[in-house]
Formats: C-alpha cells, structure tokens, sequence
C-alpha cells in the first residue's frame, strides 16, 4: 500500500493558546480515515493546515506523489462544513466555474459537472440557482465541486453534522461510494458515522492524537471482556452489590479476575481480565447470596467504550 | 499564476455584477450624473427665477459657461456622488466573500492569491471605466447640444487622468477590503483617505503635487485646455501608478497570510 500523505508534529498556536500540539499521521492511498474527536479538539484546525487555509506554526505537511513545482491544493478536494457559494450562481454554473478553476478545459469541465451532478442527485435542480437549495443539497453540490478534478485526496470536515436525518443519510450513502473511488479523510465527532465509513481511525483529544490505527485492530486490541447484570429493586440485592463492589478492591482472589466494577443504580458493569473465572466467580456469589438479578450479560466492550474512555480521560 | 483561471475569476466578478444590477445601474447613475450638470448649468437662470423668491424687479445676469466649464463641473460631480456610489458596490469585495466563506471554497483550488486579488480589480476596473465614460461622454454629448463642442483630445486627457484617481481610490477600497471585516469600514476609510488627500492638496498644493488627487486638478486644467506638463504631473502620475501596484501587492499579501477568516 502507498502512503499519501505524512503529517509531522504539526502545530497551531492562537496567540498563547495552543490548538493543534503536534499532530502526526498518515494516510494511505485508498483508504478512508476519520479524524475522530470532541468539538475543540483541534479537528477543524488541522484540517484548515491540511488544505493550506491556516498556516501551521510548526510541523510539515508531505504529499507523496507530487511532482516538483505542482500545488499541493491541486491534489486535494475539500469540503468545509457548511459551504458557502454564490447564492446568484446556478449548481451547474458553480460546478463548472470550480472545474475551470482547476485547470479543466471548457469542455472537460462542463462534461465532469454534468457527471457529477447526476451522481449527486442534483440533476433536477442544477439549473436552479444556489440560493434556493436546501442543506443537504448544498452538501452535495460541495460533494460535486470538490470531486470535480479528480482529486487524489477528498477531505471533509464535519461533512454531515449540519444536517437533518434525511440529509444525513444521503451524504452517508455517497460517501460510502466514493471511498472506493479515492482516498478520503473526515473529521467528526459522530463515533457511529466513523464506524460505519473508515478503515482508519484517528481520534484526537486537546489537540493531540490519542489513538490510532486501523479500525479492527483497536477493535480487536482494546476490545475488553465484560459482564453486565442487572438486578432488581430488591433492598438485600442492591446492599449486596454495594458491598461486592467494596470486597472486590479488598479480596484478592477477586480483584486477580475482575479489574473494574461501575454500579449505576441497579446496574453492575463488570471489566473482568479473565471471563471463566469472573464468571464462575460471580454466578457462585449470586447463588450464594440469593441475589435477585433480571439480566446477566457476558460480552465485550464496545468501541464507544473505547471512544468515551479516550476522550474522557 | 495563469491567465486562463485569471480569466474565470474575472467572468465571475462579471457575472456577479450582472446578476446583482451592478452593471445596469452604476453606468445608468453615472449617465444621469453626466446629463444633469449640462442640464442644470443651461437651465439656472430660469430655475432661478421660477423659484420666486427674489426681490421685484431684480434683474438676473449668469455669464454663460464655456462647454469646457461644464465638464469640469461633471468630473466634480462624478468625484462625489460617483465615487461614493462606485465605493459603497464595492466595499465587500473581498471581505464579503471571506467572511462567507465562498473564498476558502476558491482558495482551497490551485489558484494564486495574486489571481483572486487581481480578479476582483479587473471586474471594478472595468466597471469603473466604463460607467465614467458612459456618463463623461453623456455629457459630452449635452454640451455640445446645448452650449459648444469641446475639442476630442481634452475631454479624452481628463478622462484618462479622472480614471487613474477613480482607480487609486478603487485600490484602496480593496485593500482596506482585505484588511478589514467589515464592509462599511473598508469603504469609508477608502473615501476617508480621498478627503484626506483631497484637503491636503487644497491646503498645500505646492507640496503635495505629487499626490494622487492633485490629479483632479490637472484633470480640470486638461479638459479647460490650459494644461502644461510641470514636473509634479509626471511625479503625480508615476506615485498613483506606484501606489496602485502596491495596493494590489499587499492585499494579495494579506491574503496570503490569512486566507480564511471564518
């Protein structure tokens, strides 16, 4: 696999405070990543730096593949957040205008907008001018515009987070085509949307990259083994899982197998090291004490686990 | 930078300023200006007197202007009003489309900086040249109508030396566009720098004949005919020249510096 772009230690500052603390990644050709994190963790900003909007205070930006003398921005296709067009421009007019603006010729350029305006669904209303388009339409038609030359890299910053479920699910759906077609990075802060789309994740915190790497090797790696039980509104039973929360940091042969207890009213959520053990343990406790529980569940941790635990720390 | 993409920002600005009236009415006032100073110059005396207020029996006694006069009054006209007008269009110029957000949309394409710059002076140049000679040549067109012809080559001099004043004072708009967010400000501190130097030249126009607005001055002369080429003509022209190129540079560098505002 070939490597696209590499990200070294990049790093913005605003005045004294400190957005981007050296972020360092890379992506792969044809992969699709998602820069994952809390709203203020520094995704917006160094997605800025990427397409040269925002000029980083230290760090460098690599593109592989770029011939000498070639703009970096020629390579790349973006879309902000919530786009802003010309509202006097038709959605053909502006598809076209991006085209040319990238070095296409009349006719190419006239051509590929057409495409890509069927693709995106805006053929009915490409002849209509900006200003009467509604979110999600302007999400596509900046989908359209950014996909116009062919970049090799798509980027995207928040690009379904401004709209209602409808607008949402469109957006989703192209973007799972286009993934096939070239490399695409995204920011959100939605960890499902990342699940749903990416092969790589990087989630950043503060500025800084918490985690990374591709999506079913932190599942696999971080992935812990649960139990969750539920018990009933039983005062015996509620004292009980009180005091076994206690006993489990004091007793030893407890604390070898379980690693956390979380009790949340009549919910018990266990991360246990070893699943035999915790569960023999926990099933003879339960039968001993005549615990009344409605569920017991035995599983693994999921990624939002993982997501809010990084995140949250 | 490359002249083709140069060439579809251009298009752009001039779709724009179709598409918002701008390339209909600002010649349309332009014209209006250029025919009423002729109109209200030949028609004075009789306004005068339909205004009735003045005493019985007073004789009224206007020497009737040379044609020359009367454009000299139009270009005074079009330095207010018109250049109000022209700097209220286009006082969001760049800061409109940043503070959008539409031009980090553009910014992001391999565009130069210079090229957006320049795109957005190419369409106010050639607005502001054309309106001025839609509206100058209107009034041309009354004088000669009206009191006399004025010889071709001094109603094209002053044009000219008007249109380099109009297009100094277009330049600082932008660049005060691309300095500033707001719109309002970038246009009234471009008509603030006008008055300014404007005064300047009324209150020592011998040391300030080097500055942009005493081409007013020598714009007045050319069209009345008693123009003589002095050293500070060929220094005023040269300073403009200079200044405007440098107005273009620094606001393609402040672009640079901060693409996106938002």
């Amino acid at each position: 696999m070939k490597e696209l772009l590499q990200v070294n230690g990049l790093v913005k500052a605003f005045g004294q405070a400190q957005a981007v603390k050296g972020i360092s990644f890379h992506i792969q050709e044809g992969r699709c990543t998602a820069l994952l994190g809390p709203n203020g963790a520094g995704k917006t900003t160094t997605i800025r730096m990427l397409t040269g909007l925002l000029k980083p205070t230290a760090g460098s930006i690599q593109f592989h593949g770029l011939r000498a003398g070639e703009d970096r921005r020629s390579l790349l296709g973006y879309l902000p957040q919530s786009p802003a067009f010309h509202n006097w421009m038709s959605g053909m007019e502006y598809v076209v205008y991006a085209g040319r603006l990238c070095g296409l010729s009349p006719a190419e350029a006239k051509q590929r907008a057409k495409e890509l305006l069927e693709r995106v669904g805006l053929a009915e209303a490409a002849k209509r001018r900006i200003g009467g388009y509604s979110g999600g339409m302007k999400q596509r038609l900046g989908l359209a515009q950014a996909l116009v030359h062919r970049p090799k890299l798509l980027v995207m910053d928040e690009p379904v987070s401004a709209l209602d479920p409808i607008g949402r699910r469109e957006v989703l759906g192209l973007l799972k085509e286009l993934k096939s077609e070239t490399t695409v990075l995204f920011s959100t802060h939605v960890l499902h949307d990342a699940e749903e789309l990416c092969d790589d994740v990087i989630i950043i915190r503060s500025g800084q990259v918490a985690l990374q790497g591709a999506l079913p090797q932190i599942r696999s790696e971080h992935r812990r083994p649960i139990i969750e039980l539920k018990l009933e509104e039983h005062a015996p039973s509620l004292e009980w899982a009180a005091g076994f929360e206690q006993r489990t940091s004091a007793d030893e042969r407890l604390s070898a197998t379980i690693e956390e207890i979380e009790r949340q009213g009549t919910m018990l959520r266990l991360t246990v090291k070893d699943m035999d053990k915790a569960r023999q343990a926990l099933t003879e406790e339960l039968a001993k004490e005549k615990v009344r529980f409605s569920r017991l569940e035995a599983g693994y941790s999921s990624l939002e686990d993982l997501f809010m635990k990084v995140v949250g720390e | 930078m490359s002249a083709v993409k140069l060439m579809t920002l251009v298009r752009k600005e001039w779709l724009e300023q179709l598409r918002s009236f701008k390339l209909i009415w600002i010649p349309l006032v332009f014209a209006l200006l250029g025919i009423m100073q002729p109109l209200t110059n030949y028609y004075m005396p009789v306004i005068i007197e339909k205004a009735g207020n003045m005493p019985e029996g007073a004789v009224i006694e206007m020497p009737v202007p040379s044609g020359a006069e009367v454009l000299a009054g139009t270009l005074s006209q079009f330095g207010m009003i018109g250049l109000l007008i022209l700097a209220l269009a286009f006082m969001g110029a760049v800061s409109g489309d940043r503070n959008s957000g539409a031009a980090s949309l553009v910014l992001v394409k391999p565009v130069s900086f210079l090229s957006f710059i320049l795109s957005k002076w190419l369409g106010m140049m050639t607005l502001l040249w054309g309106a001025l000679l839609i509206g100058y040549a209107a009034s041309w067109y009354y004088t000669w109508l009206l009191f006399e012809t004025v010889d071709f080559a001094p109603f094209l001099l002053s044009y000219v030396l008007y249109g380099l004043w109009f297009t100094f004072i277009l330049t600082a708009v932008l660049l005060f566009s691309t300095l500033l967010r707001s719109a309002a400000g970038a246009a009234f501190s471009a008509l603030g720098l006008a008055l300014l130097l404007t005064a300047l030249s009324g209150i020592a126009p011998k040391y300030m004949g080097w500055s942009p607005s005493s081409l007013t001055g020598f714009a007045y002369e050319a069209v009345q005919g008693g123009f003589d080429a002095s050293a500070s003509f060929g220094w005023s022209i040269g300073v403009t020249i200079l200044l405007i190129a440098a107005g273009i540079a620094g606001s393609s560098a402040l672009l640079r510096r901060q693409p996106a505002l938002d």
